[in-house]
């Protein structure tokens, strides 16, 4: 018992750890002394370390790849990207699937019967397949519609990925949204002739605040590996962990760290934010058994 | 019993609350039936007065009391309160005719919002309707604090898990004073209590009362708390009443078999006291198909073949005792 909980707080602290030192290296990245740039070739003497020549070592902490180019600069550099749009992805989930959940739980009726159609759609549509369309879909309306410019791959793939958050977030959202809504504290604040806004603002958010920030840090997870996986299949972006791996991995056989050190990323990252989730969600239970 | 009927309604200037022929439905999944939670009650209270609402676990009575706050709307009936009736008013003109009708709930910690402090949540009903400046809301608050026993500081920087269920029913009876209502709806308000709880919370409502001039509608489904503090005691079953009247003369004299079955119940603390024969046996049946005629037929002892197909209504059998029962327990009168 008490080894399991250890290795739980343990667990939690490594993943605030990673995380925190992923988002400060790649936040500063191109400050820092030991990071190339991501376009930047290695030399050793003066020579070029193309063809994978380099393995893991002193003048390349992940080794090079083909062209010669440092796998630590990019796996640092591409965490931006990973990041960025998994974080936008979260935030845009929040913001709709919460105004949709919070709505639907709390005025039931048509809009309930609305956004529940709407969230089992979305939800029966396989995540990865509506994603691919999305992004090719997007590119095409991009050169159709002038005006578009703006919308690049990356906001492609957020937008996607931000679909793929709205459902469960709304769907989660609404069912504790529902529970809230007869509680006494609810049904008081009511009587006292509080207005549904101020109900909502005051008495059903902040009680909602950690379910949301729990799912949402594991959905961060569970988005990133799909940003990967879309870069993997060559529809999501250029610049990106998925991209590294996909296009290293044929060598497998001679360069080893080439894939396997943007796969750990990615990995160790998505475990990181399950980890986060799991603390923080037993931490907000216990919450609840004491309220 | 289940008996309809408006006979025990008083004709008095000083009604503060008038409910007739009160009903509601709830749809039962997607059979297409309805459950009658309840089904034509009919009440009244004058100013100043007490009255007991009692029946058994899923009678009707805590609905009761959401429906005369309007958090749940009748499906027919009337409620009038303070001469204005209620279930015509929807939005803004309905959130200001509530604030001077108040509800008490039986979980008292679920009644305290858990995020906040206890003081802001005693605070909130004065900022909803801004009502003074803001020394003038705290002067408000810590007094009513303090006049219900809690510590203001405390109160302050302390959330409801950290008081005790009477403490936090007590900050729930300040929240729902803030406003200076006439009217409160206890709805269980000490079941959920220890015994020893109890009594302090009752005493302190009962201080209340009279301090600030309230009327009392107090929900329970134990009798022996209601005679306490009740001027006058209705008794539900399924969702019907079954006999109102006179706190006193009703514990005296039971005119109907379920008040009397439910007297019977009520536990005497003295080991040496003779048992009680039970009178009435199973459970309540399921309001989704209520029996024909008295509901409460299947289990009463002196039921007969009219009571299986002629509802009661409501007709005097004393004083101030009115009962819906076609042979009610008093003599002369079957």
């Amino acid at each position: 018992m008490t080894v399991l909980r250890r290795l739980r707080r343990a667990g939690g602290w490594f993943a605030a750890t990673w995380l925190v030192a992923l988002v400060g290296l790649a936040v500063t990245a191109p400050w820092l002394p030991f990071v190339r740039a991501a376009d930047e070739k290695v030399r050793v003497g003066g020579k070029l370390q193309s063809r994978y020549r380099l393995g893991p070592g002193r003048h390349a902490l992940f080794g090079v790849d083909n062209s010669g180019f440092d796998i630590f600069a990019r796996c640092i550099h591409y965490a931006r990207n990973s990041l960025l749009v998994g974080v936008s992805a979260t935030v845009i989930g929040l913001l709709v699937g919460g105004a949709l959940g919070v709505a639907a739980g709390y005025f039931r009726g048509w809009v309930d019967r609305i956004v529940s159609v709407v969230i089992d759609c979305i939800l029966s549509i396989p995540a990865l397949v509506l994603a691919i369309v999305l992004v090719s879909r997007l590119d095409d309306i991009r050169q159709e519609l002038p005006g578009l410019g703006w919308v690049t791959r990356r906001w492609q793939v957020v937008a996607a990925l931000s679909l793929l958050a709205v459902a469960p977030l709304a769907r989660i959202v609404r069912a504790q949204t529902l529970a809230l809504r007869e509680r006494e504290f609810v049904l008081a604040a009511r009587s006292l002739g509080a207005t549904s806004r101020r109900v909502i603002a005051t008495e059903i958010l902040p009680n909602l605040v950690p379910t949301m920030v729990t799912v949402a840090s594991t959905g961060l997870g569970l988005l990133i590996a799909a940003e990967g996986t879309l870069a993997f299949l060559g529809v999501g972006l250029g610049e990106s962990w998925g991209y590294l791996i996909e296009a290293n991995r044929r060598r497998l056989d001679k360069a080893w760290w080439a894939t396997v050190f943007p796969c750990l990323m990615l990995f160790v990252t998505v475990m990181a934010f399950n980890l986060l989730g799991d603390r923080l969600s037993r931490r907000f239970d216990v919450r609840e058994v004491i309220t | 019993m289940a008996g309809t009927g408006t006979a025990h309604l008083r004709d008095a200037d000083d009604i503060v609350l008038r409910v007739e022929g009160l009903v509601v439905e709830f749809p039962v999944g997607r059979t297409g039936l309805t459950v009658q939670a309840v089904s034509g009650i009919s009440l009244d209270v004058r100013r100043g007065e007490t009255l007991g609402l009692v029946g058994e676990s899923g009678c009707g009575k805590s609905t009761t009391g959401k429906l005369l706050m309007q958090l749940l709307r009748p499906t027919a009936g009337s409620v009038r309160f303070d001469g204005v009736e209620l279930t015509t008013l929807s939005g803004e003109a309905l959130r200001r005719a509530r604030t001077r009708m108040q509800m008490i709930f039986q979980d008292p910690i679920s009644s305290l919002n858990p995020r906040r402090t206890v003081r802001d949540v005693v605070l909130e009903p004065l900022r909803i309707w801004k009502r003074g400046t803001a020394a003038e809301q705290s002067a408000k608050v810590d007094a009513l604090l303090a006049e219900v026993g809690i510590d203001p500081a405390r109160a302050a920087e302390s959330r409801a898990h950290q008081f005790s269920g009477g403490q936090c029913q007590r900050i729930s009876i300040a929240r729902s004073l803030v406003l200076d209502p006439t009217l409160l709806i206890c709805d269980e308000p000490v079941s959920a209590l220890d015994v020893s709880v109890q009594a302090q919370v009752i005493n302190l409502l009962e201080d209340l009362k009279a301090a600030h001039g309230l009327t009392l509608l107090f929900i329970a489904h134990d009798l022996a708390v209601v005679k306490n503090i009740s001027d006058r005691v209705a008794v539900m079953y399924l969702g019907k009443l079954c006999e109102v009247g006179d706190c006193a003369t009703l514990y005296r004299a039971p005119a109907h078999p379920y008040t009397r079955l439910l007297l019977d119940s009520i536990p005497i603390p003295d080991p040496a006291a003779p048992d009680v024969p039970v009178t009435a046996d199973g459970e309540p049946p399921s309001p989704v198909l209520p029996p024909s005629g008295c509901r409460f037929h299947p289990r009463c002892p002196a039921a007969t073949e009219l009571c299986a197909t002629t509802e009661p209504t409501m007709r005097p059998v004393g004083d101030d005792q009115f009962v819906a029962c076609h042979h009610p327990l008093v003599a002369g009168l079957t």
